[in-house]
């Protein structure tokens, strides 16, 4: 007798990785640390989307991206990590399971889809609600860029959570998570030098190349707010390519053989992608809007 | 019952850092019970997690269920076919009996929900925790977490059983219930059962194994190796210096085990321990004070 019903033909990979991931996206959705984001996002959105709307000036899609990026983004860092470290104890005996360390890895990147479904459900009410509102805004923004901007918020409530299952594959030291909460945090404000720089393309790089991005900034306390350079759609692509390898190089911790061949190739596309994204997020006219 | 070969180990060497595990092991085993005894180092837990594939040997070839699990999709078809209880194992935080059992389950490509689900509460009830398997595995004793371990390993009744030292820490009444449960997996599976407690190899093992600084000391039937102590177990009023081992006994009396009974001495009928200490001699006595 076997794992298996007899003559029946052993399931895909894919087959595999969907309940895999159903129990992985469970674990994360009950994670203690994800709760808490979610209630400290709920509660934020009545706050900061106060203040958003009573000031005109100041665009909601600040709130709309901030609020997700450090509840659920920066929070994640931390479930993904222990997600991902959480079976070191029963390592061997998962490890001499049929389904490898590829296959968990994925399902629980596929977990950290779940605080992206809770950041664009928040996306979308937050935006019903500007609308029924009639919250006025800028027209410096170009509808289709506002978009991007806000659609960044998913990106980043996936992203964080991806970074943290990267960093419990690679790592085993305590603190691990908090380290890589402190370098995403450090690396956004690298990107804020970009800013305090005259418009430029290389100011535009530098801004545009942290995780996580303001679009609005001043040059002073009461000095008009105006709109950074650079291209939205481009921005996201980047922010997506940087997930896209966060995913594949925890996967490829766990991959051997044929399978890290064939991860190695998609680890070089992606960073093709998000190098190209990135030049091209920082193509346009860096000219700066006054908003 | 078949009498295919399951397990076929050729040469097979593993070191550690300078430190010999296993040296050119030649053994091969079908489907029964077998024990593997040995001091604590001797190679018993690396011997079984080279048959788990959750560790390569130096060298030396292994065949397992008919196949070298050489390939990925060798290695995944062998994996859908064992069980394997290692000697350490945690538990992630949070989960209950079920849900680690159900998440073994899952690893173990039990697809489909329903099935996953009976077979996870037949297991559980298998080795008596059915009515605590809502409990999480933190609440519980030290003997019910092993056995919660123990059941993750019988998911699917496996072809190949292998654990490591399955009754630490587990009541006397529930050591002869998972006895039985072995026994009766015995009849169709190869079960290899690492222990400490030669009481269990006596009562459980047709074959057992003597492990000693990574090399196969005996091999053979349970009854002949406790025939190789007839004669050398006496009991005395006082312990009698030129023997092995001595120890008084319940009733006063000193059991000796040694080379030769002295003339005049009590015999008594040996036990599966006699004749162990006798085999290992001093190593054996240094393990067992240790332990």
């Amino acid at each position: 007798m076997t794992t298996l019903a007899d003559g029946a033909a052993p399931p895909t990979r894919m087959a595999t990785l969907r309940p895999i991931a159903g129990l992985e996206a469970r674990r994360y959705a009950r994670h203690p640390l994800f709760l808490i984001g979610v209630a400290f996002l709920v509660i934020g959105s009545f706050t900061g989307g106060t203040a958003a709307t009573g000031a005109p000036a100041n665009p909601e899609q600040q709130v709309a991206t901030i609020l997700p990026a450090f509840f659920l983004g920066l929070l994640g860092v931390f479930v993904g990590h222990q997600l991902a470290r959480s079976m070191a104890a029963s390592t061997e005996a998962v490890e001499a399971s049929p389904a490898d360390g590829v296959i968990r890895t994925g399902a629980l990147c596929l977990a950290c889809l779940v605080p992206g479904a809770v950041a664009l459900g928040w996306t979308a009410c937050m935006s019903l609600v500007m609308a029924l509102k009639a919250v006025p805004v800028s027209a410096a923004i170009s509808s289709p860029d506002r978009g991007a901007m806000i659609a960044a918020s998913v990106v980043y409530a996936v992203g964080g959570p991806l970074f943290g299952v990267l960093v419990g594959r690679w790592t085993r030291f305590p603190g691990a998570a908090l380290v890589a909460a402190l370098v995403l945090v450090a690396w956004t404000f690298l990107g804020t030098f970009g800013l305090l720089m005259p418009a430029s393309r290389l100011g535009t790089l530098i801004h545009l190349n942290a995780p996580f991005t303001s679009w609005v900034s001043s040059d002073g306390p009461n000095a008009p707010l105006w709109l950074a350079g650079g291209s939205p759609w481009w921005y996201l692509s980047y922010i997506a390519a940087l997930c896209g390898l966060a995913a594949t190089a925890a996967m490829f911790h766990e991959a051997v053989g044929a399978r890290r061949s064939r991860l190695s190739r998609v680890l070089a596309v992606l960073g093709v992608l998000a190098v190209a994204s990135l030049l091209l997020a920082a193509a346009p006219d860096p000219t700066r809007l006054t908003l | 019952m078949t009498t295919t070969t399951t397990v076929a180990l050729t040469g097979i060497t593993k070191r550690y850092r300078g430190t010999t595990a296993l040296e050119a092991v030649d053994l091969s085993f079908k489907p029964g019970v077998t024990g593997l005894l040995g001091p604590n180092g001797a190679g018993k837990t690396t011997l079984l997690r080279i048959v788990a594939t959750v560790l390569a040997p130096d060298s030396g070839s292994v065949r397992l269920l008919g196949r070298s699990p050489a390939t990925p999709e060798a290695l995944a078809d062998v994996r859908r076919r064992l069980g394997y209880l290692p000697q350490e194992m945690g538990f992630p935080r949070g989960f209950t009996g079920f849900g680690f059992v159900d998440y073994m389950a899952v690893l173990k490509e039990w697809t489909a929900r329903a099935p996953r689900h009976d077979e996870v509460r037949r297991v559980l009830d298998l080795v008596d925790l059915g009515d605590v398997s809502t409990k999480r595995v933190r609440a519980l004793s030290g003997g019910q977490r092993r056995r919660v371990a123990l059941a993750q390993a019988m998911l699917g009744d496996p072809d190949l059983m292998l654990l490591d030292e399955p009754t630490t820490g587990v009541d006397p009444e529930q050591r002869v219930s998972l006895r039985q449960v072995l026994s009766r997996a015995g009849e169709h599976s190869t079960v290899l059962l690492s222990t400490h407690q030669t009481e269990d190899v006596a009562a459980l093992c047709d074959r057992v194994v003597v492990l000693d600084q990574g090399h196969v000391r005996f091999d053979g039937a349970v009854v002949d190796l406790v025939a190789t102590a007839a004669g050398r177990v006496w009991l005395a009023d006082a312990p009698d210096p030129g023997a092995r081992a001595s120890w008084r006994t319940g009733t006063g009396k000193h059991r000796n085990v040694g080379l030769a009974a002295p003339p005049g001495a009590e015999p008594t009928v040996p036990t599966l321990e006699d004749a162990y200490l006798l085999l290992l001699g001093d190593r054996a006595l240094t393990t067992e004070a240790a332990a």
